[in-house]
């Protein structure tokens, strides 16, 4: 009988997410005929994102795709992309994940049971709020919805804002009824999450990174034959490349619709205030150094060339 | 095979008498085992992302401690009062102002029967002594208490909200109009009812004597302001609303009503006492009554209902989705949806079937039960066939009142047979020309979507979109 | 049999701490938003942890007490002795699904415990607060063994299930005295 693979993911297919995962299916069916049978699970059918983490390691899927700040518990090295204002574009993302630092965080995993097989592009973070953000005063007392992220938490207090931990699910009323004042998404998120029609202003601050991590079990990883796993792997690499892809055109396009609808006022800003940004915001860098290691931090920096 | 063996153990399960959480529990258990290659750890796992991971559920366990406080205390005769001043003096007052006490308490408690038993008890026996016929007063209330889980707060919407992931504000948005309207129809059927048969008024109050009973009823009144405007005004959602109304219903009969606990019946102002002494110690049995709630034994008997309530249905739901994920890991209602869009079947005939399965099963299981096991099901046809998953859960939610009207298992039945001391027979014959005025409405509420879709639709337009 | 009292109470006050606490705790976070403009940000997940040892510790609770809700129209109508075997094979499946549980969260927790995962805003390890997935069913398990030596024994004739209109009546009764 052929390996049975399960790919669980937590949204939709027409997703670049969904959209990498049948891809990889489609490459897996076509190299690995009866020999590996890839079943796709979107929209939590499976497990929810809480929850998904621990199935693998149960040995209940064999893969899964969680943002990479979902791995806090499991190392500290990951919470390099949280860091705010530490690269400049996708592109700098793209070279440090490539570099053989970014290369060794995937393997920083395996004492948790876990392997890191690549990184998924969402986009870069933009600021929201229901008045415009110009520099970081105006974000001074406001509330800001983040995800569980002890850096995340310090970057909004680095601007003396409130940062909530608020669940995915509850962001959107929230936001509508001004319980809390912004968030901070990918253009794609505001945009699919209809963030945009209740948020007045829009800052196109790109001042972090919204990653998935693809990962596997250690356990199931090890025991595959050589032949199969490498051939997997070099599936996954050109399914997260089409997905890549994918996603670099969506969050073009949403940030085109988002722009179109005029439901918000989106900001651009000019290099002054943004260099303002940076520097409320870079003390966080410091903060957390010695958990994430100054090596890894330096090797991002580098990346930005 | 599977969904075949999936509902024949669930059937053959509660039919013995299983309690019906364990009952889904084991029927998907069961099936997993048989059909699938989850692991045990993996079914404990999801069991556990069902308890703990849906923050919504949350207000259902607050909903009912509110709820419970308020249903001891003095609430319900204030809110009777208060209606009493404000239509009594209508031809068919009585029975009307007992509809409104009906409708005025559903905005309070989140379930039916409570409804039934807190409004009834009283006003039953005051409309007979005040000439009506039993069977009217008893038809009327039995009726108008099924509102309890239309009108908004409602834990049945909670459910449907659980179970189906839309949002538990517009559900609750969705239900004022229709629940305003249903009480509506049955005051204007008395007023006809009071013509024909030449039922009596009540004498009219005065505008001082209204004005007391609806400062008397303030208390209770506001928790509507706190459940309602929070969630409109945009100050928290369900869940937090949910946990000040609990706060709020505590405060309001230990300390404001003072019906229960451990400062029970003392008074605001003794007789003789002056208004600087009455509030010092008022203040004074602030902290007092706050403190000794701890060990007092009426409020530790509100605590342990609520609670008994609350971990009932949780539990229940816990394992309705873990029954959930077995449906949808085999597909069955994506192949049940794909099947009735390829035999072509209209929405308005879908609605049919909708409504007579509810309303058969609402004449053997409990609400709650019903929609955990029916939404997952019905709510992927509905989408396909272009009904709005809203108004889908008012269609549901009237057939669950409906439900609570018909043998052999209708909660208000039941109450209103305890509360009169008749037959379930003659109560059933008291409630049928009422319940017909309900079935009527069904008809209205599912193919008008506009009763169930205004609100939400127009608050969307309100916020510009 | 002094242990078995102390620990009735302890159970009951224990559950109606966790319902006053997960209604504090929301509270307070609600307050504190609008009042003193901050965040707690443990909060969420310790209410929902509270919710989940609320409904599993509360399981075997409700059984006593007679919580849970079931179908007993066919049961009723039975002679009292095929009602009693009938009771006594659906108590066996509950056994058998608790047992279920029971090792299904054995092995889930052992996991967690050797991989030593905390949780995500506090610094206590995983497999501690989820333990009371194994112990609710372990107290399950005795509450049925109980039941079911009792049903055996005729010393009670089913499961005990809750009856929502009766217990709407006591309310109904109670306002009638006042
Ligand atoms: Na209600
Ligand atoms: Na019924």
């Amino acid at each position: 009988a052929p390996i049975e693979l399960k790919f669980s993911h937590v949204v939709a297919e027409n997703t670049p997410k969904g959209q990498m995962a049948l891809k990889f299916k489609e490459l897996v069916d076509q190299r690995l005929p009866g020999k590996v049978e890839v079943k796709v699970y979107p929209n939590s059918q499976l497990y929810g994102d809480g929850k998904e983490l621990e199935a693998l390691l149960l040995g209940d899927v064999e893969l899964i795709s969680p943002s990479l700040s979902k791995f806090k518990k499991y190392t500290k090295k990951l919470q390099v992309f949280d860091l705010p204002f530490l690269f400049q574009d996708m592109a700098a993302v793209e070279r440090f994940q490539a570099s053989s630092a970014g290369q060794e965080l995937l393997s920083s995993l395996e004492s948790k049971g876990l392997v890191g097989l690549g990184y998924l592009h969402n986009g870069m973070k933009q600021l929201s709020a229901n008045e415009p953000l110009y520099t970081p005063a105006d974000a001074k007392g406001k509330k800001f919805r983040i995800m569980s992220s002890d850096v995340l938490a310090a970057q909004f207090e680095a601007v003396d804002a409130v940062p909530l931990k608020k669940p995915f699910s509850e962001v959107f009323t929230l936001l509508q009824t001004r319980a809390i004042d912004g968030q901070e998404n990918t253009w794609s998120n505001i945009y699919s999450k209809k963030f945009f029609e209740v948020q007045a202003s829009i800052t196109e601050s790109n001042h972090g990174v919204l990653d998935y991590l693809i990962v596997t079990s250690a356990e199931f990883w090890h025991e595959l034959p050589d032949d199969i796993r490498s051939e997997l792997k070099a599936a996954l690499d050109e399914a997260v490349a089409h997905g890549n892809q994918i996603a670099a055109q969506k969050a073009e396009k949403d940030k085109a619709n988002i722009m179109a609808s005029n439901r918000s006022e989106i900001i651009s800003l000019s290099p002054e205030q943004r260099q303002q940004w940076v520097e409320a915001m870079k003390p966080v860098w410091q903060q957390f150094e010695s958990e994430i290691g100054k090596n890894i931090i330096d090797a991002a920096v580098a990346a930005n060339q | 095979m599977t969904t075949f063996t999936l509902f024949i153990l669930l059937f053959v399960c509660m039919i013995i008498g299983m309690p019906i959480a364990i009952a889904l529990g084991f029927a998907s258990m069961t099936t997993i085992l048989l059909f699938s290659n989850d692991s045990l750890a993996s079914v404990a796992l999801k069991l556990f992302e069902a308890t703990s991971e849906h923050y919504t559920l949350l207000a259902i366990p607050f909903f009912i401690l509110s709820s419970a406080f308020l249903s001891t205390g003095g609430v319900a005769r204030r809110l009777i009062n208060f209606a009493m001043d404000s239509v009594g003096h209508i031809r068919g007052g009585l029975a009307m102002a007992s509809v409104l006490a009906c409708m005025l308490f559903a905005a309070v408690s989140g379930s039916s029967p409570a409804t039934v038993a807190a409004i009834g008890s009283i006003v039953i026996a005051g409309m007979v002594r005040s000439g009506y016929p039993e069977s009217l007063a008893a038809g009327v209330i039995a009726n108008a208490g099924t509102l309890g889980i239309l009108i908004p707060p409602s834990i049945v919407m909670l459910v449907y909200a659980a179970a189906t992931e839309v949002s538990a504000s517009r559900m609750f948005m969705a239900g004022f109009i229709p629940g305003i309207m249903m009480g509506t129809i049955l005051m204007i059927a008395i007023y006809i009812v009071a013509r024909v048969k030449n039922l009596p008024a009540q004498a009219y109050p005065g505008c001082k004597k209204w004005a007391i009973s609806a400062l008397k009823a303030t208390g209770g009144l506001m928790l509507i302001v706190i459940v309602l405007g929070s969630i409109y005004g945009g100050v928290a959602s369900p869940t937090e609303a949910a946990s000040v109304a609990a706060i709020y219903a505590f405060l309001v009969s230990v300390y404001g009503y003072r019906d229960i606990g451990p400062i029970k019946h003392q008074a605001w102002q003794n007789e003789g006492e002056n208004i600087g002494s009455a509030v010092a110690r008022n203040l004074m049995l602030f902290p007092v009554s706050i403190f000794k709630s701890v060990s007092d034994p009426e409020v530790r008997q509100v605590l342990k209902d609520a609670a008994k309530v609350s971990i009932m249905l949780l539990f229940i739901i816990a394992n309705a989705m873990l029954f959930a994920h077995v449906l949808t890991t085999e597909r069955i209602p994506h192949m049940i949806a794909e099947s009735i869009v390829a035999y072509g079947l209209q929405p308005w005939a879908f609605l049919v079937v909708v409504n007579i399965l509810l309303l058969i099963a609402g004449n053997f299981m409990e609400p709650s039960a019903i929609l955990l096991i029916m939404a997952p099901i019905l709510f992927p046809i509905a989408t396909q066939l272009g009904i709005d998953p809203i108004h889908l859960g008012i269609i549901m939610v009237v057939n669950m009142e409906i439900g609570m009207l018909t043998p052999p298992v209708g909660l208000n039945l039941f109450v209103t047979a305890g509360i009169t001391g008749k037959s379930m027979g003659w109560v059933i014959k008291a409630c049928l020309p009422w319940l017909s005025l309900l079935l009527f409405f069904l008809i209205l509420i599912t193919y008008i979507p506009q009763i169930s879709l205004f609100l939400p639709e127009y608050f969307d337009r309100l916020n510009g979109y | 049999m002094k242990f078995v009292a102390w620990f009735r109470r302890f159970e009951e006050n224990f559950i109606a701490l966790l319902l006053v606490t997960m209604t504090l705790l929301v509270f307070v976070e609600v307050i504190m938003r609008f009042v003193f403009n901050a965040g707690i940000h443990w909060v969420q997940e310790v209410t929902l942890y509270c919710s989940a040892w609320l409904v599993l510790l509360g399981a075997s609770w409700g059984v006593r007490e007679g919580a849970h809700i079931g179908v007993d129209a066919f049961v009723k109508v039975l002679p009292p002795n095929q009602r009693k075997w009938l009771t006594l094979i659906a108590l066996s499946l509950c056994l058998f699904y608790c047992c279920l549980f029971m090792y299904g969260s054995w092995v889930y927790l052992s996991k967690l415990a050797r991989i030593g995962i905390e949780m995500e805003d506090l610094p206590i390890e995983k497999w501690k607060t989820m333990s009371v997935l194994f112990i609710g069913f372990v107290l399950l398990v005795i509450r049925f063994l109980e039941v079911g030596w009792k049903v055996l024994t005729n010393q009670q004739d089913g499961f005990h299930l809750a009856d929502e209109a009766k217990e709407s009546m006591q309310l109904a009764d109670e306002l009638k005295k006042q």
